[in-house]
């Protein structure tokens, strides 16, 4: 447990930063100017938190959230795959358990700071509108929490393939070649459930908002798959990189 | 001296994904398409029963720019990770060749990629208009054509910047955030006023005013391109 705590604090030395932070900021101050400018006439009278939340979702989390996800991945691996960093790591007196861990909660980590940073854009969107209502702080909660563990089984996968590939850009061209279909599956009910892309915008989305496809779907089954998605990728990526040769 | 320094790029980015990119991400347009039609084809066919290939068109053509923008996001960091990850700008940079060669025979390598893209885009819709039993007799060539090219043109000047972005900056996130941004934001590019680039490649191919957008896509591509040639030029290398 030491030596995770130490390898937690060695991956945030080297994460640390502005670039980290601007990455961070990006996709939620991108929501901010949808809530303040794109919003005003979609808002819905009696429940306006779930409108805005339902808006500024949809640039949030049915392409940043999942793309954003794989670089931050991709970024807690870089640093290693330039110039023999692997070796180094790993000849320091951690398992590469801890040092495998420790790098997906850096990225789960930076994904909670965005969600944070999500809901401090609503509010201030919610001022900015003057809604009045009482915020409905159990669909927030909902909504930022689902969001971030719905993240989780494709952080594992990311960090599985940015592992396991030298290059920087080529485990972000996988997820985004299966981040594009979500324009069209998350409309679906049949296939959207089912599509871990898909998940962080369909748990976001304040349920009963958009009442079609599969944005109908009941909590407990995306559930189910956000954690079935993460303990597949989670054990292999992590099983992989036990055996892996560096 | 360009020629050589592009037959150079194509054998280092052999094995990389860049090809396999480059196929892949029309196959999979075409594809979500042939999803899309096939599984719900009765009430696509009822919707465009008057011109079922413009419906067709239309569908993918939604899909091309997005694509694009972050096609060559992905291509510029994909190529430019040869030399970033082994820190091997000096020994290319210490060659008897021009600095303006290597970057412009990198620029020409992602056009061609995207091109190839293009072809394979514009092949491959009439082959899923065929197997959803389109009329083959009225093709609409001109469309088909434009339908990955136009908004090519407009897309260049965004290429020209993550080309600079990526071939400049040693952490590749950063290339990569800001491409990813630019195509989070052109999904609301029918917000934005026409002078905005990101509009470009949607207005290339819809209009209004198609050739103007194209020659407008033209020029700011080459001033951008230009400006990083400068930089490329003059920029210290370690």
């Amino acid at each position: 447990m030491a030596s995770y705590f130490r390898a937690l604090s060695s991956e945030w030395l080297k994460l640390n930063g502005p670039i980290l932070w601007i990455q961070i900021m990006l996709s939620p101050a991108l929501s901010l100017l949808q809530g303040l400018f794109l919003s005003s006439e979609n808002t819905v009278e009696q429940m306006p938190w779930h409108g805005l939340v339902g808006v500024m979702s949809t640039s949030h989390a049915v392409l940043f959230l999942p793309i954003l996800t794989g670089i931050l991945s991709a970024m807690v691996c870089r640093y290693e795959h330039a110039g023999g960093g692997w070796k180094q790591l790993l000849v320091m007196p951690v398992s590469r358990g801890a040092v495998y861990i420790a790098k997906f909660t850096m990225v789960g980590i930076a994904l909670a700071c965005i969600q944070l940073l999500f809901l401090g854009a609503v509010l201030i969107a919610g001022w900015y509108h003057g809604i009045e209502t009482p915020l409905p702080w159990d669909m927030m909660t909902t909504s930022l929490l689902g969001g971030w563990a719905a993240c989780l089984p494709l952080a594992a996968l990311q960090l599985a393939v940015s592992t396991a590939w030298s290059s920087f850009a080529a485990p972000l061209a996988l997820n985004v070649i299966f981040t594009i279909p979500n324009l069209l599956v998350a409309n679906s009910e049949t296939y959207g459930p089912y599509y871990p892309w898909a998940q962080p915008i369909l748990a976001m989305l304040p349920s009963g908002q958009a009442g079609y496809g599969a944005f109908l779907v009941p909590f407990e089954t995306l559930l189910f798959v956000v954690l079935s998605g993460f303990l597949l990728f989670f054990i292999s990526g992590l099983f992989y990189f036990q055996r892996k040769e560096i | 001296m360009i020629g050589r320094a592009l037959s150079a790029d194509f054998l280092k980015n052999r094995g990389k994904g860049i090809w396999l990119l480059a196929i892949i991400a029309p196959i999979g347009i075409i594809a979500m398409q042939a999803i899309n039609f096939g599984l719900r084809y009765d009430y696509m066919m009822k919707i465009y029963v008057a011109d079922p290939w413009g419906g067709l068109i239309e569908n993918i053509s939604f899909f091309v720019p997005i694509a694009l923008f972050l096609g060559s996001t992905l291509v510029c960091s994909l190529m430019a990770n040869v030399e970033n990850q082994l820190s091997s700008w000096k020994q290319l940079l210490a060659l008897p060749i021009s600095r303006t060669a290597v970057f412009s025979a990198k620029f020409v390598m992602v056009l061609l990629v995207l091109s190839f893209s293009c072809v394979l885009l514009s092949a491959g819709t009439p082959v899923l208009g065929y197997a959803l039993r389109m009329d083959m007799s009225n093709i609409p060539y001109g469309d088909m054509i434009r339908l990955g090219f136009a908004p090519l043109m407009g897309v260049i000047p965004v290429l020209a910047l993550q080309l600079w972005l990526s071939l400049t900056l040693k952490n590749q996130g950063i290339a990569i955030s800001f491409g990813v941004t630019v195509s989070v934001v052109s999904m609301f590019s029918p917000f934005f006023p026409d002078w905005v680039p990101i509009t470009w490649p949607f207005l290339a191919y819809h209009g209004p005013g198609q050739s103007l957008v194209i020659a407008q896509g033209l020029v700011l591509g080459a001033i951008i391109t230009l400006m990083g040639l400068i930089h490329f030029n003059r920029r210290d290398v370690n």
